[in-house]
């Protein structure tokens, strides 16, 4: 779950916001806390693939939000998690 | 720290740096920087190079267009001239094991002459014993007198410097008083014997070894055996800072003319 494409998309899920609120959202939720590179890079290729895009703003502190592509990778990747989970916990509970 | 972070985030690409750029360095400056938010963003700025979209298009001699990225080239030339460097070096480095010769050894290296010496007062070719010398005043020259309540020494000339002098089994090398004076820590002058009852100069001749350790040993003396005792009992005492030849402790022989003047004596009232 530390794969910082996902949570981005998972911070962006809840609205807009800019680097640095992804970075203290990220941190608040998932208690990761993304470097300024790491973060980037990850903006830089969920954009590339269409998965989010840049809000109009006239502040340096570009604002991002969750495309439709970007959400149903999202609910594929939570999904795929949810399966990892459940089958986790009941190996866990069978030992 | 932040210019640090400022200066890394300067490697990322051109391309990189106009899209996300203004906002990355806002984002620079809300956060608390820290060392690895440096590894981070350089950690960044490579991969950014490396799988950035500024490509560039060659044609191809067919002209169809092959996309290359400019990075991955600049990469490769890069590593491609520091290889040929890398392999010119060591071709240059590596020196050739010299050809095997059979047959007759090679004669030995012939020694080096021994070194010429220019001035001939200093270690004459032809060394003269100086022991086999008597011991006299020499003619060549008349030194200064240091006269001291009777009592004169006359550092005497010695034409040959460095010339040799043997005695049994030791060798020594002969050099005169005045080239010592520098070296000369501690001197006792002779007294005037009481007891002696000429008026009138007596001269005597003592010649003394210089040690290692800058301590002064009487060889021979020539003259009154009244004089030449005083003059002994004083020399003995005389202290030389030690001397040293070609960077080695070295022992010289020098010699001295001592002087009694009764008519210069004051002697001392009890």
């Amino acid at each position: 779950m530390s794969d910082p494409t996902i949570l981005i998309l998972a911070s962006l899920a809840e609205g807009d916001k800019h680097g640095y609120a992804i970075m203290e959202d990220v941190r608040a939720f998932a208690g990761v806390r993304l470097g300024p590179g790491t973060l980037y890079g990850a903006i830089t290729r969920l954009e590339e693939r269409g998965w989010i895009r840049a809000v109009k703003s006239e502040a340096r502190r570009q604002p991002y939000r969750i495309t439709a592509e970007g959400s149903l990778e999202l609910k594929r990747q939570l999904a795929l998690f949810g399966q990892v989970v459940r089958i986790g916990n009941r190996r866990l509970k069978e030992a | 720290m932040r210019t640090l972070l400022r200066w890394a985030a300067r490697l990322y690409p051109e391309a990189w740096r106009e899209r996300y750029g203004a906002e990355f360095d806002a984002l620079l400056t809300d956060i608390s920087p820290s060392f690895g938010d440096v590894c981070d963003v350089l950690g960044g700025a490579l991969r950014a190079r490396l799988t950035s979209p500024a490509n560039l298009s060659l044609e191809t001699a067919a002209g169809s267009s092959m996309t290359v990225r400019l990075p991955v080239v600049v990469s490769l030339t890069a590593h491609a001239v520091l290889l040929v460097f890398v392999l010119a070096v060591a071709v240059h480095y590596v020196t050739p094991a010299p050809p095997r010769v059979f047959g007759t050894p090679a004669p030995p290296p012939t020694p080096d002459p021994p070194p010429t010496v220019t001035d001939a007062r200093v270690f004459p070719s032809a060394l003269t014993l100086y022991s086999s010398l008597p011991l006299a005043p020499t003619k060549s020259e008349v030194l200064p007198l240091y006269v001291a309540n009777g009592v004169g020494i006359n550092f005497l000339t010695l034409p040959d410097i460095g010339a040799l002098y043997r005695r049994g089994d030791a060798e020594w090398r002969v050099w005169p008083g005045q080239a010592l004076e520098s070296f000369i820590v501690r001197r006792v002058l002779p007294e005037y014997p009481r007891n002696a009852t000429s008026a009138g100069a007596v001269s005597v001749f003592v010649e003394y070894l210089i040690r290692e350790d800058g301590s002064v040993k009487v060889l021979r003396t020539a003259g009154p055996a009244l004089f030449t005792n005083s003059a002994r009992w004083a020399i003995e005492r005389w202290r030389y800072r030690p001397l040293e030849f070609e960077n080695r402790p070295c022992q010289v022989v020098s010699r001295i003319e001592v002087r009694f003047d009764g008519a210069f004596v004051r002697h001392e009232t009890p």
